[in-house]
């Protein structure tokens, strides 16, 4: 106890376990951090109850695993510079002995002896993330077979992991349960064959994009408590390895084999018959053609059978009929970019299945408001609606989806071309969270305003060049959506200064892309970094009005910033190096085309980032200017460079960047 | 002189010891007189034919210098005490040669002054028997040449070297001239004949009828490994053994005049076109054609002449090997020291030299190593065994090597197999060690007994033809490793 704390405070009277069950229902990182902030008592409660503990520097690792004595599960995967020897000293002397899980996605410079030393300091380690570390390799995977208890690991895009890799898991770990190696390129039949046999208990199991071939399938199929298996991009596996498949245990959940061009969609019947019980099936990008056979074969699932994802596909208002007359519980459909998909079907789908909730439409060009009427009438509880490009659409079916389908909480109206008035009509939906009316030039201050005014939970918002949207909307919006985390403002460009000062005053902002607004100068920049102190992205290509005092502001201010984009910007040599000393979280910076950054700047400011940097994109006539140490040194900390040689373009929007702009969103 | 004459004290070894030879009791080496011994008894070096000639020199002086001359004679006592390389001995050979052409000079300068003389008519008998005096002379200063060179090769000092049993009756002749009408088939002779026979290898072989014909149920003995799947029932085929001074033998075909051995007999014959005119006729230069019997021939199958040897015809359980390249490489692999090691690896060691180069091919390549250390060139065969074996997995290369290279793995897996092979190894004899010596070895027959030959006859020391750098998982069944799985292993 404080003894600063005075006498009559309620924390001198409550026991410990009294105050972490009040801990215990506070869920909201912030409250807690309030929490601990208050009194030595709560510091402690909390110290004891805290189960979860995500690491942003590796410097307090050592100390945060040393004060929460029961954590159970570890994200490193945004702790900047984390390294082998950092996690060797966090994890000796039984720091970690409570853990479970650690994450250490993207980790790159974690290598076997970081793995070796977490393999050894954490005996109770159950699960393992190592995505997207494209060092890991055989030996790293072989540090982590020393964890015999391993259940769940994830090696997806480990590119150097092969056969012996996955060989030294299978043999170390026979317990695993939860397998992703998807994109670990190496691997092959004989290491799945392997695998399949010393891992009996494998229940979800992803092989997408390896070069595996109907022999791994038959191995696969051996596994009899294989719940959710995925082999998204596998084209070497034809319609015979699915055969295998079938193989009587009706063991199977979910299944993915999206992207496998050999495979037929008769090639799924067996799979189907296999296995009645799937609840997932994804064949998106897979056969043009739905043969009747395998879509009459769908009648035969349970009514577990939820979610159905065909997109690319070729599929007529028939085909849909018989989709909604089979399946009749779906939940989910995704229909994206199907050719063949008219009202008419969709009227069909939907209207056998009332139990929808996603819906996913993209790029289905054909429909027209007719769609959404019957989407509206039949799906009262449809929560996604994916309607990029469905650029025939109007305010009128959207007025009657915000009428009718109130649990609405993402819309996606990228490219549809809707107006005010249809933005009004959706306002209706008060529970909406994202939304995406990007390319939708005649989107104004006035749309924004209405759906600021009624749906207060709003989280995403896309304004991706919507020229009509200025100041005074960013205004209603803030008044309106004080929760709004993700902001895409991209060639709007008629935002000036006085539209940042308003989103200064969102705190819980975390992401915003401002590309393009040359109206916006360090002012603007200055009071965004001051006020949304929570900021993680920040895209500002081409935002070249912003000038040195932005960039201080920014390396003062914005502490949390991960990831930034300041292609073409008038930054000059100081400005860089102080702003990726500063930030210290910095993990992926976009520097192409800093016109006033000389040799020596770049060389400076790049070593003064180089052990926390995991992504850095630079013009490529650096790649001879840059000192080779300096480069060196970068990559020798699993930093991947990547290196631009795009001209320089102010005015130009390629139609690339109109495509490339709109990251995916996930779907289901 | 001090010449081992193994050839000779074998068989008179498997004579003596009738029980325990295998070789020798039931095949005279002149069961058939008509085929012409072996020349390659000779001809595993110059040396060999050096020590062939010199013994028969001295056994046959007697009969050569009947018609020859008396100085010969008196030299033969010193070429007797021809122990080693020795000056005096060779100064005294030297001289003898010397001598010799004078009187072969003489001889012939006689000759022209009786042609001179124009006595033709009434001499011509005479002049006959002078011709084949000087052939006489010649021949035998070629071969006192040869063998006083001989003595001069270092590699061979102190080698045993093979040579016939004394007083085969050697009955074929040779186109030499100078032949004497004398019933003795000399040793003399047989190394003429050596020098000159252009016969086909099958002809070298000391033919031997099989014996064991009328034993139905060996044939249910013989396995089905045995090569290609070729089941003949014994009998069915006739059985030859080769002399392992035959089978070693580099080459087998030799210049008559300057000496030189020669693997095959048709380079023989282009070699022979550098010696005069007489020797570029067709005639000569064609294929000595075979005698054409009208039967066809019998199915000849191969026993190797090492006792115990499974290929060997006493074997309770013999395979025949089925060409002589088979015995050749058989007899190389399995009984021989491996003295070709392998420049890359350093490690491993072939008796064939083919094989060395199939090795060397592949060398370095052999990069799939299991924890157990053994090691695989392909990877579907090292995760085979990984999947068969619980506990085991792939290796991967030494840890501090920062450049982890496939040739440090290699080295690593290398040294591990030398360890577990060691115990075993009897190819481990030093480098320098010369075949002619273990030959000696061979003769020692308590090295190597079959038993001890049967537990370690992995790879290399098989006698099927294949590649012998392919180590079996079982040699490494002795690896003093930590792991339970070394029975297992060895029964793989």
């Amino acid at each position: 106890m404080n003894p600063n704390q005075p006498p009559t405070s309620i924390l001198t009277v409550l026991s410990l376990d009294l105050l972490i069950q009040i801990i215990d229902h506070l869920l909201d990182p912030s409250d807690r951090k309030a929490v601990r902030l208050v009194s030595h008592a709560f510091l402690r409660a909390e110290s004891l109850q805290r189960r979860t503990l995500n690491v942003l520097r590796r410097e307090a690792l050592v100390s945060l695993l040393r004060r929460y004595g029961a954590i159970e599960r570890l994200d490193l995967s945004l702790c900047a510079g984390i390294d082998d020897s950092s996690l060797s000293l966090a994890v000796a002397g039984g720091a970690a002995a409570t853990v479970r899980k650690v994450r250490l996605s993207r980790a790159g410079a974690v290598g076997w002896r970081g793995l070796a030393a977490i393999a050894s300091g954490c005996p109770k380690l159950e699960a393992v993330d190592l995505s997207h570390c494209v060092g890991v390799g055989d030996r790293e995977a072989a540090a982590l077979a020393g964890v015999p208890g391993l259940k769940e690991l994830k090696l997806d895009k480990c590119l150097k992991v092969t056969d012996v890799g996955l060989a030294k898991v299978a043999v170390g770990c026979p317990g695993l349960e939860t397998l992703g190696i998807k994109w670990c390129l190496e691997i092959s039949d004989v290491g799945i064959e392997l695998l399949v046999k010393k891992c009996r208990e494998l229940k979800d199991l992803d092989v997408s994009y390896l070069k595996v071939t109907d022999k791994s399938l038959q191995a696969i199929a051996t596994l009899w408590k294989l719940k959710v298996f995925s082999m998204v991009g596998c084209n070497f596996v034809t319609d015979e390895g699915l055969r295998y498949l079938n193989n009587g245990n009706n063991s199977l959940r979910e299944i993915n084999v999206s992207r496998s061009h050999n495979l037929t969609s008769s090639g799924l019947v067996p799979v189907i018959e296999g296995h009645k019980s799937l609840e997932k099936l994804e064949a998106g990008y897979c056969f043009y053609d739905l043969e009747p056979l395998f879509l009459s074969k769908l009648s035969g699932l349970t009514y577990g059978f939820r979610t159905l994802k065909l997109d690319g596909s070729q599929i007529s208002a028939s085909s849909l009929q018989i989709i909604g007359a089979n399946c009749k519980h779906l939940t989910k459909i995704g229909l994206s970019k199907c050719g063949g998909v008219t009202d008419e079907g969709v009227s069909e789908l939907v209207s056998s299945c009332g139990d929808l909730d996603t819906v996913d439409l993209t790029c289905c060009h054909e429909l027209t408001d007719d769609s959404l009427i019957s989407i509206a009438n039949s799906c009262s509880k449809l929560e996604t609606l994916l309607l990029e490009s469905c650029s025939l659409i109007t305010e009128k079916g959207l007025n009657l989806i915000g009428t009718s389908c109130s649990n609405l909480q993402k819309i996606d109206l990228t490219d549809c071309n809707i107006t005010d008035t249809a933005l009004k009509g959706l306002s209706k939906c008060s529970g909406l969270m994202f939304l995406k009316v990007g390319l939708c030039p005649n989107v104004s201050d006035k749309g924004i305003v209405y759906i600021a005014s009624s749906c207060r939970k709003l989280r995403e918002l896309d304004l991706y060049r919507c020229i009509a949207v200025g100041d005074k909307g960013l205004a209603a919006l803030v008044a309106g959506c004080k929760e709004i985390k993700k902001l895409n403002l991209c060639y709007c460009v008629r935002i000036t200064d006085q539209g940042m000062s308003h989103l200064s005053h969102l705190e819980e902002l975390t992401d915003i892309e401002l590309r393009g607004l040359f109206r916006v100068t360090s002012l603007g920049i200055t009071a965004i970094a001051i006020g949304c102190r929570s900021l993680v992205e920040l895209d500002m290509k081409h935002c070249y009005s912003v000038d040195d005092a932005g960039f201080l502001a920014l390396a003062q201010y914005s502490e949390y910033l991960r990831q930034m984009n300041i292609t073409n910007c008038q930054i000059s040599d100081v400005a860089l190096r102080l702003l990726l000393r500063n930030l210290r979280y910095l993990q992926d910076a976009k520097l192409v085309h800093l016109p006033n950054v000389s040799k020596q700047g770049w060389d400076l400011a790049l070593r003064a980032c180089f052990d926390k940097l995991k992504k850095v994109k630079l013009p490529s006539e650096l790649r001879y200017i840059l000192s080779p140490v300096t480069i060196h040194m970068l990559q020798i900390r699993g930093c991947r460079i990547r290196w631009i040689s795009k001209p320089l373009s102010r005015y130009e929007v390629p139609l690339q960047e109109i495509l490339m702009g709109q990251k995916p969103q996930p779907f289901f | 002189m001090d010449l081992k004459n193994t050839g000779v004290s074998i068989s008179e070894s498997s004579s003596s010891k009738a029980s325990s030879s295998s070789v020798m009791p039931k095949t005279p080496r002149n069961l058939n007189p008509n085929i012409p011994f072996s020349t390659t008894q000779f001809g595993t070096s110059n040396l060999c034919f050096d020590s062939g000639a010199n013994q028969s020199f001295h056994a046959y002086q007697p009969a050569l210098g009947m018609q020859s001359l008396p100085l010969y004679h008196e030299n033969k006592n010193k070429d007797h005490q021809v122990l080693d390389w020795d000056p005096r001995v060779m100064l005294n050979n030297l001289s003898f040669l010397e001598q010799k052409i004078h009187q072969v000079q003489d001889v012939v300068r006689s000759m022209i002054c009786r042609r001179e003389e124009g006595q033709f008519s009434n001499q011509a008998n005479e002049l006959a028997a002078q011709q084949q005096l000087v052939t006489a002379d010649l021949t035998s200063i070629i071969i006192q040449l040869i063998s006083t060179a001989g003595t001069l090769l270092p590699s061979f000092k102190n080698s045993s070297l093979p040579s016939n049993p004394p007083g085969g009756p050697m009955g074929s002749l040779i186109g030499s001239e100078f032949r004497s009408d004398s019933a003795k088939a000399s040793e003399y002779e047989e190394l003429i004949k050596g020098l000159s026979n252009a016969g086909d290898e099958g002809d070298e072989l000391i033919k031997y009828v099989n014996a064991c014909g009328g034993e139905g149920t060996e044939s249910v003995l013989i396995e089905d490994d045995a090569m290609d799947g070729d089941n003949l029932p014994p009998g069915s085929y006739e059985v030859l053994q080769l002399e392992k001074e035959e089978i070693l033998a580099p080459h087998t075909h030799f210049c008559l005049i300057c000496g030189k051995g020669f693997k095959r007999d048709a380079n023989l014959r282009m070699h022979m076109r550098g010696h005069g005119d007489e020797y570029k006729t067709p005639a000569a230069l064609a294929k000595p054609s075979k005698e054409v019997s009208l039967e066809p021939a019998p199915i000849k199958r191969y026993s190797c002449p090492f006792r115990g040897c499974k290929r060997n015809k006493e074997h309770k359980k013999f395979q025949p090997l089925k060409t002589i390249l088979c015995v050749k490489n058989h007899y190389k692999r399995s009984h021989c020291d491996k003295s070709y090691t392998c420049s890359r690896c350093n490690n491993k060691k072939f008796s064939v030299i083919a094989d060395l180069k199939t090795h060397e091919k592949h060398c370095g390549r052999d990069k799939w190593l299991c924890s157990c250390g053994t090691t695989f060139s392909r990877k579907d065969k090292l995760f085979g065994h990984v999947a068969l074996f619980q506990g085991h997995t792939p290796a991967l290369p030494p840890v501090d090597d920062a450049k982890v290279s496939v040739v440090s793995d290699q080295v690593q897996g290398n040294d591990l197999m030398n360890e577990g092979s060691i115990g075993f190894n009897f190819g481990s004899t030093s480098d320098d060690v010369s075949l002619l010596d273990i030959k000696g070895a061979d003769d020692d027959r308590g090295f190597f007994s079959p038993m001890n030959f049967d537990s370690c006859n992995f790879g290399g020391l098989d006698e099927f033809p294949r590649p012998a750098f392919e180590v079996s998982e079982s040699s490494f069944s002795m690896l003093p490793g930590s792991y339970n799985y070394v029975r297992g292993n060895g029964e793989t």
